[in-house]
Protein backbone atom coordinates (compact mmCIF):
# COMPACT_ATOMS: atom_id res chain seq x y z
CA UNK A 1 0.00 0.00 0.00
CA UNK A 2 1.08 3.26 -0.88
CA UNK A 3 1.85 5.47 1.98
CA UNK A 4 0.48 9.08 1.74
CA UNK A 5 1.85 11.34 4.08
CA UNK A 6 0.20 14.46 3.00
CA UNK A 7 -3.20 12.58 3.03
CA UNK A 8 -2.50 11.07 6.52
CA UNK A 9 -2.10 14.77 7.95
CA UNK A 10 -5.22 16.08 5.95
CA UNK A 11 -7.08 13.40 7.63
CA UNK A 12 -5.32 14.28 10.85
CA UNK A 13 -6.03 17.99 10.42
CA UNK A 14 -9.75 16.71 9.74
CA UNK A 15 -10.36 15.52 13.13
CA UNK A 16 -7.98 17.72 15.08
CA UNK A 17 -10.38 18.70 17.60
CA UNK A 18 -10.91 14.91 18.30
CA UNK A 19 -7.00 15.07 18.92
CA UNK A 20 -6.65 18.37 21.31
CA UNK A 21 -10.29 16.63 23.04
CA UNK A 22 -8.85 13.09 23.89
CA UNK A 23 -5.12 14.00 24.52
CA UNK A 24 -6.16 17.11 26.55
CA UNK A 25 -8.69 14.93 28.98
CA UNK A 26 -5.90 12.29 29.08
CA UNK A 27 -3.26 14.49 30.24
CA UNK A 28 -5.53 16.23 32.69
CA UNK A 29 -6.97 13.57 34.29
CA UNK A 30 -3.25 11.78 34.72
CA UNK A 31 -2.39 15.12 36.00
CA UNK A 32 -4.96 15.29 38.56
CA UNK A 33 -4.25 11.56 39.27
CA UNK A 34 -0.13 11.87 39.84
CA UNK A 35 -1.11 15.06 42.07
CA UNK A 36 -3.31 13.01 44.55
CA UNK A 37 -1.36 10.04 44.36
CA UNK A 38 1.85 11.83 45.47
CA UNK A 39 3.58 10.77 48.20
CA UNK A 40 6.97 12.19 49.40
CA UNK A 41 9.94 9.88 51.18
CA UNK A 42 12.35 11.06 53.08
CA UNK A 43 15.61 9.95 53.23
CA UNK A 44 18.07 9.84 56.61
CA UNK A 45 21.50 8.74 56.48
CA UNK A 46 24.05 8.03 59.04
CA UNK A 47 28.21 7.09 58.56
CA UNK A 48 29.95 4.50 60.13
CA UNK A 49 34.00 4.18 59.58
CA UNK A 50 34.89 0.55 60.22
CA UNK A 51 38.77 0.02 61.54
CA UNK A 52 40.31 -2.90 62.76
CA UNK A 53 42.05 -3.17 66.25
CA UNK A 54 45.47 -0.79 65.59
CA UNK A 55 48.09 -2.58 66.62
CA UNK A 56 51.18 -1.12 69.04
CA UNK A 57 54.05 -0.68 67.23
CA UNK A 58 57.63 -1.34 68.30
CA UNK A 59 58.06 2.59 69.37
CA UNK A 60 54.58 2.56 71.73
CA UNK A 61 53.03 4.42 68.56
CA UNK A 62 49.74 3.21 66.98
CA UNK A 63 50.67 2.11 63.36
CA UNK A 64 48.80 2.06 60.28
CA UNK A 65 48.95 -0.85 58.97
CA UNK A 66 48.04 -0.91 55.21
CA UNK A 67 47.54 -4.13 54.39
CA UNK A 68 44.49 -3.64 57.15
CA UNK A 69 42.27 -1.05 54.94
CA UNK A 70 41.94 -3.27 52.02
CA UNK A 71 40.36 -5.94 54.82
CA UNK A 72 38.24 -3.37 56.17
CA UNK A 73 37.51 -2.51 52.91
CA UNK A 74 36.12 -5.90 51.91
CA UNK A 75 34.65 -6.69 55.86
CA UNK A 76 32.12 -3.57 54.64
CA UNK A 77 31.06 -6.01 51.72
CA UNK A 78 30.47 -8.47 54.68
CA UNK A 79 28.61 -6.29 57.31
CA UNK A 80 26.54 -5.01 54.47
CA UNK A 81 24.66 -8.21 54.41
CA UNK A 82 25.22 -8.70 57.80
CA UNK A 83 23.60 -5.58 58.51
CA UNK A 84 20.47 -7.04 56.23
CA UNK A 85 19.73 -9.65 58.00
CA UNK A 86 17.59 -10.50 61.31
CA UNK A 87 20.61 -10.45 63.16
CA UNK A 88 21.13 -6.96 63.34
CA UNK A 89 17.51 -5.88 62.53
CA UNK A 90 16.03 -7.51 65.31
CA UNK A 91 17.88 -6.36 68.15
CA UNK A 92 17.15 -2.80 66.57
CA UNK A 93 13.62 -3.98 66.81
CA UNK A 94 13.83 -4.91 70.22
CA UNK A 95 15.96 -2.19 71.54
CA UNK A 96 13.23 0.62 69.82
CA UNK A 97 9.89 -0.47 70.91
CA UNK A 98 8.47 2.80 70.26
CA UNK A 99 9.62 3.01 66.49
CA UNK A 100 6.54 0.23 65.35
CA UNK A 101 8.18 -1.17 62.72
CA UNK A 102 8.62 -5.07 62.14
CA UNK A 103 11.97 -6.80 61.68
CA UNK A 104 10.77 -7.55 57.71
CA UNK A 105 9.93 -3.95 57.17
CA UNK A 106 12.98 -2.51 58.69
CA UNK A 107 15.03 -4.69 56.19
CA UNK A 108 13.38 -3.06 53.18
CA UNK A 109 13.79 0.50 54.23
CA UNK A 110 17.27 0.19 55.37
CA UNK A 111 20.33 0.15 52.74
CA UNK A 112 23.76 0.35 53.60
CA UNK A 113 26.71 1.02 51.29
CA UNK A 114 30.11 1.33 50.62
CA UNK A 115 31.49 4.84 49.74
CA UNK A 116 33.73 5.13 47.31
CA UNK A 117 36.13 2.64 48.40
CA UNK A 118 36.77 3.68 51.82
CA UNK A 119 36.08 2.29 55.06
CA UNK A 120 33.39 4.45 55.35
CA UNK A 121 30.08 3.07 55.12
CA UNK A 122 26.82 4.87 55.26
CA UNK A 123 23.49 3.92 56.90
CA UNK A 124 20.80 4.81 54.32
CA UNK A 125 16.74 4.89 55.14
CA UNK A 126 13.75 5.90 53.80
CA UNK A 127 10.72 6.31 55.23
CA UNK A 128 7.45 8.14 54.49
CA UNK A 129 7.89 10.58 57.51
CA UNK A 130 11.53 12.41 57.99
CA UNK A 131 11.52 12.22 61.46
CA UNK A 132 11.59 8.93 61.88
CA UNK A 133 13.77 7.97 59.51
CA UNK A 134 16.37 9.97 60.82
CA UNK A 135 15.16 8.36 64.49
CA UNK A 136 15.74 4.59 62.60
CA UNK A 137 18.53 5.66 61.01
CA UNK A 138 20.24 6.58 64.46
CA UNK A 139 18.74 3.40 66.09
CA UNK A 140 19.92 0.94 63.09
CA UNK A 141 23.81 2.63 63.37
CA UNK A 142 23.53 1.88 67.31
CA UNK A 143 22.95 -1.16 66.78
CA UNK A 144 25.41 -1.57 64.39
CA UNK A 145 27.99 0.20 66.70
CA UNK A 146 27.29 -2.45 69.43
CA UNK A 147 26.33 -5.49 67.87
CA UNK A 148 29.22 -5.94 65.02
CA UNK A 149 32.01 -6.47 67.36
CA UNK A 150 30.11 -9.63 69.28
CA UNK A 151 29.92 -10.74 65.71
CA UNK A 152 33.15 -9.95 63.96
CA UNK A 153 35.23 -9.33 66.76
CA UNK A 154 36.18 -5.83 65.44
CA UNK A 155 36.07 -3.57 68.04
CA UNK A 156 36.29 -0.55 66.04
CA UNK A 157 33.12 0.59 64.77
CA UNK A 158 32.61 4.84 65.22
CA UNK A 159 29.80 6.61 63.88
CA UNK A 160 30.92 9.79 62.24
CA UNK A 161 27.84 11.74 62.04
CA UNK A 162 24.32 10.86 63.17
CA UNK A 163 21.23 11.71 61.17
CA UNK A 164 19.95 14.73 62.33
CA UNK A 165 16.39 16.42 62.08
CA UNK A 166 16.15 18.93 59.58
CA UNK A 167 13.48 21.89 59.34
CA UNK A 168 12.39 21.64 56.30
CA UNK A 169 13.30 18.05 54.58
CA UNK A 170 13.32 17.52 50.75
CA UNK A 171 11.88 14.60 49.33
CA UNK A 172 13.95 12.41 47.83
CA UNK A 173 11.55 11.42 45.34
CA UNK A 174 10.77 14.98 43.12
CA UNK A 175 7.00 15.44 42.11
CA UNK A 176 7.35 13.95 38.84
CA UNK A 177 6.17 14.99 35.32
CA UNK A 178 6.88 11.49 33.90
CA UNK A 179 3.30 9.77 33.55
CA UNK A 180 2.28 12.99 32.50
CA UNK A 181 4.46 13.11 29.63
CA UNK A 182 4.02 9.09 28.89
CA UNK A 183 0.14 10.19 29.02
CA UNK A 184 0.29 12.86 26.30
CA UNK A 185 2.49 11.26 24.37
CA UNK A 186 0.55 7.64 24.53
CA UNK A 187 -2.83 9.42 23.82
CA UNK A 188 -1.85 11.37 20.81
CA UNK A 189 -0.20 8.57 19.52
CA UNK A 190 -3.69 6.55 20.07
CA UNK A 191 -5.78 8.87 18.75
CA UNK A 192 -4.16 9.27 15.62
CA UNK A 193 -3.81 5.16 15.76
CA UNK A 194 -8.22 5.79 15.99
CA UNK A 195 -7.84 8.32 13.07
CA UNK A 196 -6.67 6.32 10.90
CA UNK A 197 -8.59 3.13 11.73
CA UNK A 198 -11.62 4.72 11.10
CA UNK A 199 -11.00 5.68 7.80
CA UNK A 200 -9.52 2.28 7.14
CA UNK A 201 -12.76 1.50 7.89
CA UNK A 202 -14.87 4.58 6.60
CA UNK A 203 -16.21 2.52 2.93
CA UNK A 204 -18.40 5.46 2.01
CA UNK A 205 -17.76 7.19 -1.17
CA UNK A 206 -16.16 10.07 -1.75
CA UNK A 207 -13.91 9.80 -4.75
CA UNK A 208 -14.92 9.58 -8.36
CA UNK A 209 -12.91 6.28 -8.75
CA UNK A 210 -15.19 5.31 -6.08
CA UNK A 211 -18.53 5.60 -7.70
CA UNK A 212 -17.08 4.85 -11.25
CA UNK A 213 -16.92 1.41 -9.46
CA UNK A 214 -20.43 0.76 -8.16
CA UNK A 215 -22.42 2.81 -10.87
CA UNK A 216 -20.14 2.22 -13.78
CA UNK A 217 -20.25 6.25 -14.64
CA UNK A 218 -18.06 9.47 -13.63
CA UNK A 219 -19.33 12.09 -11.84
CA UNK A 220 -21.28 14.72 -13.68
CA UNK A 221 -20.44 17.58 -11.23
CA UNK A 222 -19.24 18.19 -8.19
CA UNK A 223 -20.54 20.83 -6.17
CA UNK A 224 -18.44 21.94 -3.10
CA UNK A 225 -19.38 23.06 0.15
CA UNK A 226 -21.49 26.13 0.14
CA UNK A 227 -21.22 28.60 3.11
CA UNK A 228 -22.98 27.37 5.67
CA UNK A 229 -24.74 31.02 6.35
CA UNK A 230 -26.51 30.53 3.23
CA UNK A 231 -28.07 27.29 4.08
CA UNK A 232 -28.40 28.19 7.87
CA UNK A 233 -31.02 30.43 6.47
CA UNK A 234 -32.69 28.47 4.58
CA UNK A 235 -33.32 25.59 6.57
CA UNK A 236 -34.30 27.77 9.86
CA UNK A 237 -36.94 29.47 7.49
CA UNK A 238 -38.24 25.94 6.07
CA UNK A 239 -38.58 24.35 9.40
CA UNK A 240 -40.47 27.26 9.94
CA UNK A 241 -42.84 27.35 7.24
CA UNK A 242 -42.96 23.31 7.14
CA UNK A 243 -44.92 24.22 10.85
CA UNK A 244 -47.42 26.75 9.15
CA UNK A 245 -47.75 24.07 6.10
CA UNK A 246 -48.78 21.04 8.35
CA UNK A 247 -51.69 23.24 10.05
CA UNK A 248 -52.42 24.77 6.86
CA UNK A 249 -52.86 20.92 6.11
CA UNK A 250 -55.20 20.41 9.10
CA UNK A 251 -57.72 22.87 8.25
CA UNK A 252 -58.19 20.97 4.96
CA UNK A 253 -58.71 17.98 5.86
CA UNK B 1 -52.55 30.80 6.23
CA UNK B 2 -50.56 32.97 4.14
CA UNK B 3 -46.91 33.56 4.50
CA UNK B 4 -45.53 36.56 4.75
CA UNK B 5 -43.96 37.20 1.16
CA UNK B 6 -42.34 40.73 1.62
CA UNK B 7 -38.49 39.77 1.35
CA UNK B 8 -36.03 38.46 -0.50
CA UNK B 9 -33.74 36.11 1.81
CA UNK B 10 -31.03 33.99 1.03
CA UNK B 11 -33.03 31.35 0.29
CA UNK B 12 -34.95 33.02 -2.96
CA UNK B 13 -31.46 34.82 -3.88
CA UNK B 14 -29.45 31.68 -3.75
CA UNK B 15 -30.12 30.46 -6.97
CA UNK B 16 -29.58 33.17 -9.17
CA UNK B 17 -25.79 34.39 -7.04
CA UNK B 18 -24.09 35.10 -10.21
CA UNK B 19 -20.42 33.91 -8.96
CA UNK B 20 -21.15 31.13 -6.66
CA UNK B 21 -18.47 28.53 -7.08
CA UNK B 22 -21.48 26.15 -6.20
CA UNK B 23 -23.11 27.70 -9.04
CA UNK B 24 -20.25 26.81 -11.61
CA UNK B 25 -20.67 23.65 -10.44
CA UNK B 26 -24.47 23.25 -11.16
CA UNK B 27 -23.49 24.83 -14.72
CA UNK B 28 -21.05 22.35 -15.60
CA UNK B 29 -23.82 19.56 -14.48
CA UNK B 30 -25.87 21.42 -16.89
CA UNK B 31 -23.55 20.87 -20.14
CA UNK B 32 -22.11 17.52 -18.98
CA UNK B 33 -25.80 16.20 -18.57
CA UNK B 34 -26.27 17.70 -22.23
CA UNK B 35 -22.74 15.56 -23.50
CA UNK B 36 -23.68 12.44 -21.52
CA UNK B 37 -27.32 11.76 -23.23
CA UNK B 38 -25.66 13.15 -26.57
CA UNK B 39 -27.98 12.03 -29.13
CA UNK B 40 -30.87 10.61 -26.91
CA UNK B 41 -33.71 13.50 -25.81
CA UNK B 42 -33.83 13.54 -22.35
CA UNK B 43 -36.41 15.94 -21.21
CA UNK B 44 -37.96 14.97 -18.20
CA UNK B 45 -34.67 14.48 -15.54
CA UNK B 46 -35.88 12.99 -12.29
CA UNK B 47 -33.30 13.67 -9.32
CA UNK B 48 -33.50 11.67 -6.57
CA UNK B 49 -30.54 10.54 -3.77
CA UNK B 50 -30.22 7.47 -1.54
CA UNK B 51 -31.35 9.39 1.87
CA UNK B 52 -32.56 12.44 3.29
CA UNK B 53 -31.09 15.78 3.17
CA UNK B 54 -28.36 15.06 0.58
CA UNK B 55 -28.79 17.77 -1.63
CA UNK B 56 -31.94 16.99 -3.93
CA UNK B 57 -34.25 19.99 -3.67
CA UNK B 58 -31.16 22.37 -4.32
CA UNK B 59 -29.99 20.09 -6.97
CA UNK B 60 -33.01 20.63 -8.97
CA UNK B 61 -33.53 24.09 -8.17
CA UNK B 62 -30.00 25.13 -9.62
CA UNK B 63 -30.25 22.33 -12.39
CA UNK B 64 -34.00 24.45 -13.82
CA UNK B 65 -32.08 27.87 -12.87
CA UNK B 66 -28.92 27.24 -14.94
CA UNK B 67 -31.00 25.59 -17.81
CA UNK B 68 -33.34 28.99 -17.95
CA UNK B 69 -29.92 30.65 -17.65
CA UNK B 70 -29.04 29.23 -21.14
CA UNK B 71 -32.62 30.60 -22.59
CA UNK B 72 -34.55 26.98 -22.27
CA UNK B 73 -37.91 26.63 -21.10
CA UNK B 74 -37.42 24.84 -18.12
CA UNK B 75 -40.11 23.32 -15.56
CA UNK B 76 -39.43 22.38 -12.26
CA UNK B 77 -42.09 19.98 -10.55
CA UNK B 78 -42.04 19.21 -7.17
CA UNK B 79 -42.77 15.73 -7.15
CA UNK B 80 -42.02 14.63 -3.28
CA UNK B 81 -45.84 14.68 -2.41
CA UNK B 82 -45.04 14.03 1.57
CA UNK B 83 -42.60 16.68 2.10
CA UNK B 84 -42.85 19.51 -0.62
CA UNK B 85 -40.19 22.14 -0.24
CA UNK B 86 -39.68 24.14 -3.65
CA UNK B 87 -42.21 26.31 -2.76
CA UNK B 88 -40.29 28.26 -0.14
CA UNK B 89 -37.39 28.40 -2.31
CA UNK B 90 -39.45 30.93 -4.53
CA UNK B 91 -41.16 32.57 -1.51
CA UNK B 92 -44.52 31.28 -2.43
CA UNK B 93 -47.41 29.11 -1.24
CA UNK B 94 -48.57 25.81 -1.45
CA UNK B 95 -52.07 25.40 -1.98
CA UNK B 96 -52.28 24.80 -5.30
CA UNK B 97 -49.90 21.84 -7.41
CA UNK B 98 -49.57 18.26 -8.28
CA UNK B 99 -51.94 16.90 -5.98
CA UNK B 100 -54.44 18.85 -7.05
CA UNK B 101 -54.10 18.18 -10.36
CA UNK B 102 -53.88 14.18 -9.78
CA UNK B 103 -56.82 14.57 -8.02
CA UNK B 104 -59.21 15.82 -10.85
CA UNK B 105 -59.25 19.41 -9.04
CA UNK B 106 -57.47 21.73 -10.84
CA UNK B 107 -56.47 21.95 -14.82
CA UNK B 108 -52.85 21.83 -15.59
CA UNK B 109 -52.81 25.42 -16.52
CA UNK B 110 -54.07 26.30 -13.15
CA UNK B 111 -50.80 24.93 -11.22
CA UNK B 112 -48.41 26.13 -13.70
CA UNK B 113 -46.58 29.08 -12.26
CA UNK B 114 -43.71 31.54 -13.56
CA UNK B 115 -40.89 32.39 -10.94
CA UNK B 116 -38.61 35.25 -10.45
CA UNK B 117 -36.25 33.80 -12.95
CA UNK B 118 -36.56 34.13 -16.76
CA UNK B 119 -38.09 30.88 -18.71
CA UNK B 120 -38.03 28.85 -15.82
CA UNK B 121 -41.81 27.51 -14.52
CA UNK B 122 -42.35 25.62 -11.80
CA UNK B 123 -45.13 23.46 -10.03
CA UNK B 124 -45.38 22.74 -6.35
CA UNK B 125 -46.11 19.95 -4.81
CA UNK B 126 -49.99 20.53 -3.35
CA UNK B 127 -51.74 20.03 -0.22
CA UNK B 128 -51.27 16.65 1.62
CA UNK B 129 -52.84 13.72 0.68
CA UNK B 130 -53.10 9.98 1.49
CA UNK B 131 -51.94 8.19 -1.50
CA UNK B 132 -49.02 9.83 -2.96
CA UNK B 133 -47.48 6.82 -4.53
CA UNK B 134 -50.80 5.86 -6.18
CA UNK B 135 -51.56 9.77 -7.44
CA UNK B 136 -47.57 9.45 -9.18
CA UNK B 137 -47.98 5.93 -10.65
CA UNK B 138 -51.85 7.01 -12.27
CA UNK B 139 -52.46 7.79 -15.61
CA UNK B 140 -52.89 11.63 -15.20
CA UNK B 141 -49.67 12.04 -13.86
CA UNK B 142 -48.49 10.15 -17.55
CA UNK B 143 -50.59 12.64 -19.20
CA UNK B 144 -49.16 15.17 -17.39
CA UNK B 145 -45.39 14.56 -18.39
CA UNK B 146 -46.68 13.65 -22.14
CA UNK B 147 -48.39 17.42 -21.97
CA UNK B 148 -45.48 19.48 -20.57
CA UNK B 149 -42.33 18.12 -22.34
CA UNK B 150 -44.60 19.29 -25.71
CA UNK B 151 -44.60 22.42 -24.15
CA UNK B 152 -40.84 22.67 -22.45
CA UNK B 153 -37.44 22.15 -22.99
CA UNK B 154 -36.53 20.55 -20.02
CA UNK B 155 -38.30 19.06 -17.13
CA UNK B 156 -36.98 18.52 -13.70
CA UNK B 157 -38.28 16.51 -11.16
CA UNK B 158 -37.84 16.92 -7.46
CA UNK B 159 -38.56 13.21 -5.65
CA UNK B 160 -38.32 11.89 -2.38
CA UNK B 161 -35.30 9.97 -1.39
CA UNK B 162 -34.74 6.39 -3.63
CA UNK B 163 -34.68 3.72 -0.91
CA UNK B 164 -37.12 5.10 1.79
CA UNK B 165 -40.55 5.00 -0.33
CA UNK B 166 -41.35 4.10 -3.78
CA UNK B 167 -42.02 7.37 -4.85
CA UNK B 168 -39.09 8.02 -6.28
CA UNK B 169 -38.57 4.74 -8.31
CA UNK B 170 -42.30 5.64 -9.73
CA UNK B 171 -40.69 8.70 -11.07
CA UNK B 172 -37.78 7.64 -12.24
CA UNK B 173 -39.31 5.15 -14.40
CA UNK B 174 -41.76 7.96 -15.95
CA UNK B 175 -38.68 10.08 -16.69
CA UNK B 176 -36.04 9.89 -19.08
CA UNK B 177 -33.05 9.83 -17.04
CA UNK B 178 -32.68 9.84 -13.36
CA UNK B 179 -29.23 12.00 -11.44
CA UNK B 180 -28.83 10.42 -8.67
CA UNK B 181 -27.71 12.90 -5.80
CA UNK B 182 -24.80 11.52 -3.65
CA UNK B 183 -23.38 13.44 -0.56
CA UNK B 184 -19.38 13.85 -0.26
CA UNK B 185 -18.41 10.75 1.84
CA UNK B 186 -22.25 9.57 3.92
CA UNK B 187 -22.70 6.62 1.41
CA UNK B 188 -22.04 3.50 2.00
CA UNK B 189 -20.41 1.03 -0.50
CA UNK B 190 -23.32 -1.22 0.00
CA UNK B 191 -26.26 1.63 0.24
CA UNK B 192 -24.75 2.49 -3.34
CA UNK B 193 -25.01 -1.27 -4.92
CA UNK B 194 -28.35 -1.14 -3.21
CA UNK B 195 -29.23 1.97 -5.21
CA UNK B 196 -27.85 1.06 -8.51
CA UNK B 197 -29.66 -2.05 -8.06
CA UNK B 198 -33.05 -0.77 -7.29
CA UNK B 199 -32.88 1.92 -10.23
CA UNK B 200 -32.05 -1.46 -12.74
CA UNK B 201 -35.39 -3.18 -11.14
CA UNK B 202 -37.25 0.08 -12.10
CA UNK B 203 -35.47 0.04 -15.73
CA UNK B 204 -35.17 3.77 -14.58
CA UNK B 205 -31.84 5.45 -17.25
CA UNK B 206 -29.04 6.48 -14.76
CA UNK B 207 -28.08 9.71 -16.28
CA UNK B 208 -25.17 10.00 -13.78
CA UNK B 209 -24.35 10.93 -10.59
CA UNK B 210 -23.37 14.20 -8.74
CA UNK B 211 -21.06 14.13 -5.74
CA UNK B 212 -22.57 16.56 -3.54
CA UNK B 213 -21.43 18.61 -0.77
CA UNK B 214 -17.63 18.49 -1.43
CA UNK B 215 -14.68 19.73 0.40
CA UNK B 216 -11.16 19.93 -0.51
CA UNK B 217 -11.56 18.80 -4.31
CA UNK B 218 -9.06 19.73 -6.29
CA UNK B 219 -10.90 21.61 -8.83
CA UNK B 220 -12.20 24.19 -6.18
CA UNK B 221 -8.73 25.75 -6.80
CA UNK B 222 -9.92 26.86 -10.61
CA UNK B 223 -13.21 28.39 -9.62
Amino acid sequence: MEINLKEYFMLIKKRWWLIVLVVSVCTLLTTLYSRSNYVPIYQASTKLIVNKTSEQGQLGKEQIDFGAIGVNMSLINTYKEIIKTPAIMDKVVQRNPDLHVTTDQLISIVNVTNLNETQVMSVVVRHLSHERAVRIANAVSDVIQTEIPNIMKVDNITILNRAKVQDNPTPVNQKSNQYIILSFVGSLAATIGIILLLDALDDTLKTDEDIREIFELAPLAYVPKMKSSLLYAKRKRKVKNREEELAYAKTIY
Amino acid sequence: MRRPSTNTSHAVMTPILPNSMALEAYRSLRFNIECSVFGRDAKTISITSSSRGEGKTTTAVHLAVAYAQIGKKVLLLDADLRNPSIHFVFDMENRRGLTNYLEGQATRHEIVRETIVDHLSFISGGPLTQNPSGLLASQRMDTLLAELSEEYDVIIVDTPSLLTISDAKIMATKCDGVLLIIEHGQLKRNVAKKVKEELALANAKLIGVVLNEVTNHPANAYL
